[in-house]
């Protein structure tokens, strides 16, 4: 069985090396351990989105009996997404639970998710507060986004004000990444954040 | 992905034709390839919605969802009996993988016990069992009281190997009367 598994993972990174070659390098495969068991992915942000110029680290786990069951996927950075968790980076996508294939690879999935980052789904969210922003308030939405891209992917395009705000509660010795979920969950009012930190954390 | 590599496949490939024997899998290996396993398709079978796989490969698929049997590439309705077996050339022996691998499960029937030698005997071996044990001490009876048998190894009378004898006999008559006591009573 982990036969299988070992056998598709070593082809799977030949042909994602070798198409990294022809079709730039949007994606990345990497492997962990040497019993491949253990990956890193890479998805560039796909363009005309908040994402694109930000660089997305994945974990992936091969389960034994891969490929007739789905690789455990999540983000490593932190992004703003509907369909992914702000604190965990857990993926809800169906190809990854009960709509998975065994002819799909990691690079097609890994393809699935970066499509997932150019068309959300909030109909069928993982993080509620995301989902609830970007149905009820797209440009704050997408400014948020944009923000935690530049901030963790490494994005182009910094928000200051956002910054600043964020800054503003680091200096009374808030936690940052405390300070960030707290302002982009609150619509960015510096007030409510403040209350809302000051509640959990007293 | 898998489709596009196909269609790269066959516009390499010269016909694509029904007998692809060994050679043309020389020719292009990535046309052959299983569509799970993603190496050169053994004990091959093709669906319906024309996607190849080993047979080991798609039955394990099978397995692992039974509820829910879809084509692993296009997710059309699939099934064992939906499967059509493919058999190259260089192949001898044309035997139908589903038969063979995996070994189909036998039947879980069993045959009746053999009892022709013994037509009367309607009893089961539980009785047989139980007789045997009741006529154990009956047995050292017959072989302690069996006077009409000359004894080839019997001493003549009055020799100490006599006496000897005599005593044993009398002490397994004893052991023998009480084991029947216990039987009885116990």
């Amino acid at each position: 069985m982990a036969n299988i598994a070992a056998q598709r993972i070593r082809r799977e990174i030949k042909e994602v090396m070798k198409n990294e070659e022809t079709a730039g390098a949007s994606i990345k495969l990497e492997l962990i351990d040497n019993r491949w068991t253990e990956l890193k992915g890479e998805i560039g942000g796909p363009p005309d989105t908040p994402y694109q110029g930000g660089t997305f680290i994945l974990e992936i786990k091969v389960p034994e009996t891969y490929p007739f069951n789905p690789p455990k996927i999540r983000f490593l950075t932190k992004i703003w997404h509907p369909n992914v968790s702000s604190v965990t980076g857990a993926i809800c996508l169906d190809i990854l639970k009960d709509q998975w294939a065994a002819a799909l690879t990691l690079r097609t999935v890994l393809l699935s998710i970066q499509a997932l980052l150019a068309a959300a789904e909030p109909n069928d969210p993982q993080d509620a507060v995301v989902a609830k922003q970007y149905r009820e308030d797209p440009h704050m939405f997408e400014m948020t986004a944009i923000h935690w891209t530049n901030v963790y992917a490494g994005g182009p395009t910094p928000v200051f004000e956002f910054n600043q705000k964020v800054r503003v509660l680091t200096e009374i010795g808030v936690n940052e990444q405390v300070a960030r979920v707290a302002l982009s969950t609150y619509h960015w009012d510096i007030e409510r954040a403040t209350e809302e930190i000051f509640s959990i954390y007293p | 992905m898998a489709e596009t590599s196909e269609a790269q496949a066959s516009a390499s490939a010269s016909a694509p034709g029904g007998d692809a024997g060994q050679e043309e899998e020389k020719h292009d290996e990535r046309m052959l390839e299983c569509n799970i396993c993603l190496d050169t398709a053994r004990d091959a079978v093709v669906s319906m919605c024309g996607h190849l796989f080993c047979w080991p490969c798609l039955h394990q698929w099978l397995e692992t969802r039974p509820s829910r049997q879809v084509c692993p590439v296009c997710k059309a309705a699939i099934s064992r009996d939906k499967v059509i077996p493919l058999y190259g050339r260089g192949n001898t022996k044309q035997e139908d993988p589903r038969n063979k691998v995996p070994p189909r499960p036998a039947g879980q029937r069993t045959e009746p016990e053999n009892n022709s030698g013994f037509p009367g005997f309607g009893f089961g071996e539980g009785f047989h069992m139980s007789f045997g044990i009741g006529a154990f001490p009956f047995g050292i009876f017959t072989s302690t009281f069996n006077f009409g048998d000359p004894r080839p190894s019997a001493a003549p009378r009055g020799t100490a190997q006599y006496e000897e004898e005599q005593f044993l006999s009398k002490i397994f008559l004893w052991v023998a009367i009480l084991f029947v006591l216990w039987l009885i009573f116990a």
